[in-house]
């Protein structure tokens, strides 16, 4: 079964706000983590020049020997992306859920300060479980 | 024709007709305006239990005025002067309308003659808020004991009610318990009408 | 996967959780309350019901992004029928229409055809200079700062003021580019 290694956000500075880690292969410590998502919002902003042609919103899939990175940028400049088994299916659908879950559990918590890391009870609940429906490949409509 | 909107104008707000209460807004603009709510109310505090005691007024104001509202609407001008009837008031009729369901549950303390409660698996108004840690005890839930206090209080039935996480065996989530402890005066009432 | 199609405030609207607007009316009017209280003056209300709707608007932007499948709009003509015509109906339920235009597309209103805050309420003689739905105005100024336009939210027309509509105007200030310049020292 095709597997998700970790989920990423990033707020529009760049900054990571929420790590998840999902496979015991590659763990990351939390400076390792930082730096990546550092990393990721610059080669995202690169992307974009090195379009030929304007209005390009930066790369959505990287496709490596070892792994698939699937990248959703929301128009408010929110990163979320999933680095997962080469050829896992049904990512977009995933980061959408995703996306969702972060405008309900996240945005909706008063304790929530914007731009700041995600410390959420149900936003993990939540996450968990859609990470294991997808793998049951429910999202798959 | 423009500016012509649909709404019709009243000289006065009273000649308008009380709506039916079937109207509907997202949950989404409710849980937006209620966490700007707690938002707001966390500046204006220096602990936990001010903020509570501050939610519990804004609920209380609610309460209040559902209270007017529902006795006229769905109970023809009257209301409930004995103290079952007013609770099951507030746990079928003021929920329903409030928040789409009858409350899971409504229970008679097994310590203390005065006290009751009423339950809630997930309470609306906690849907999606997640608290934090550091916050101990702290339930936003507290507008909502704010609305049932509003409630009993406006109807002659002054009680003091707080809100409290229940955790349940099996469960990740805790459940909602309002706890409703009425006034000496109620119960004495309510002994000598027997 | 192509981008899905965009979806009516209807559709949305149908396909949401809701509560009854009864809650959301008196919630919003125990809020104004607390501020009258707090703060006294009604100017000082009229800021925070403002400040209060752009901290709501700064996080109800991507609710309204992921549940509408709405796309970059072309323009700010196009983003004020989102407002008025998405934005709107899946909040509130309720329909609200663009007109007034001015030469340059830059400004325009927002006509409300139904304000669910504003039941029960009556402004007291006190409470004159109170803008009641300034949160409105501060949702979607902050709504739209978060996708990179700055924009100026006022009250034209206000019936519990005595007017005959609920009309907001929208005045587009400044469209920051998308494309931000990435430099080392930010």
């Amino acid at each position: 079964m095709a597997a998700i290694y970790s989920l990423y956000i990033i707020n529009k500075s760049g900054g990571l706000i929420f790590y998840k880690d999902y496979g015991s292969k590659g763990r990351m410590d939390t400076n390792d983590s930082l730096r990546v998502a550092s990393l990721w919002h610059s080669m995202h902003a690169i992307s974009q020049q090195l379009s030929p042609t304007t209005g390009c919103t930066g790369i959505e899939l990287l496709e490596a020997d070892t792994f698939d990175l699937h990248c959703f940028q929301s128009l408010t400049g929110t990163k979320f992306f999933v680095v997962c088994e080469p050829g896992t299916q049904n990512m977009e659908a995933l980061l959408k859920v995703v996306y969702e879950l972060y405008t309900d559990y996240v945005l909706k918590n008063p304790f929530y300060e914007m731009e700041m890391p995600i410390r959420c009870e149900l936003f993990d609940i939540n996450l968990t479980q859609a990470i294991q429906k997808d793998r049951v490949a429910l999202l798959g409509r | 024709m423009i500016g012509a909107g649909k709404i019709k104008q009243y000289a006065n707000i009273l000649e308008k007709p009380l709506g039916k209460g079937k109207q509907e807004v997202s949950l989404s603009a409710f849980a937006f305006l209620f966490s700007e709510l707690v938002q707001y109310n966390q500046t204006q505090v220096d602990n936990i239990s001010e903020l509570e005691t501050r939610l519990e007024d804004a609920g209380y104001a609610v309460g209040a005025r559902v209270l007017e509202l529902l006795c006229h609407r769905e109970k023809g001008n009257r209301r409930e002067t004995r103290l079952l009837g007013i609770l099951s008031f507030v746990h079928s009729t003021v929920w329903k309308v409030l928040f789409g369901k009858v409350a899971d549950s409504l229970e008679k303390g097994t310590e203390h003659e005065d006290e009751y409660m009423i339950s809630e698996k997930e309470l609306l108004v906690n849907k999606f808020i997640s608290i934090p840690k550091d916050m101990g005890t702290f339930h936003c839930g507290a507008f909502v004991a704010g609305i049932v206090r509003g409630v009993l209080d406006n109807a002659g039935f002054p009680a003091v009610v707080t809100a409290h996480f229940v955790p349940v065996e099996g469960q990740q989530r805790p459940r909602t318990t309002i706890l409703i402890k009425f006034a000496e005066e109620v119960l004495q009432r309510e002994a000598r009408l027997g | 996967m192509p981008p899905a199609a965009p979806r009516s405030g209807e559709a949305i609207f149908a396909s949401v959780e809701r509560v009854n607007a009864e809650l959301f009316t008196l919630t919003y009017g125990a809020i104004v309350r607390q501020l009258l209280t707090d703060l006294e003056e009604v100017d000082e209300v009229n800021k925070q019901l403002d400040q209060m709707g752009y901290n709501i608007g700064i996080r109800l932007i991507d609710e309204f992004l992921a549940k509408s499948n709405v796309s970059r709009c072309v323009d700010f003509k196009e983003t004020a029928e989102m407002i008025a015509k998405v934005g709107f109906k899946m909040f509130l339920g309720v329909t609200a229409s663009v007109m007034n235009w001015d030469a340059d597309g830059t400004c325009c209103s927002i006509l409300l055809e139904d304000n669910p805050l504003v039941d029960f309420v009556e402004l007291p003689d006190t409470c004159q200079g109170l803008y009641y739905c300034n949160i409105l105005s501060g949702v979607i100024r902050g709504a739209l700062e978060m996708v990179a336009m700055k924009t100026e939210v006022t009250w034209i027309r206000d019936m519990l003021r005595g007017d005959d509509a609920y009309e907001l105007q929208v005045k587009l200030l400044k469209q920051v580019p998308e494309e931000y310049p990435y430099k080392d020292d930010e």
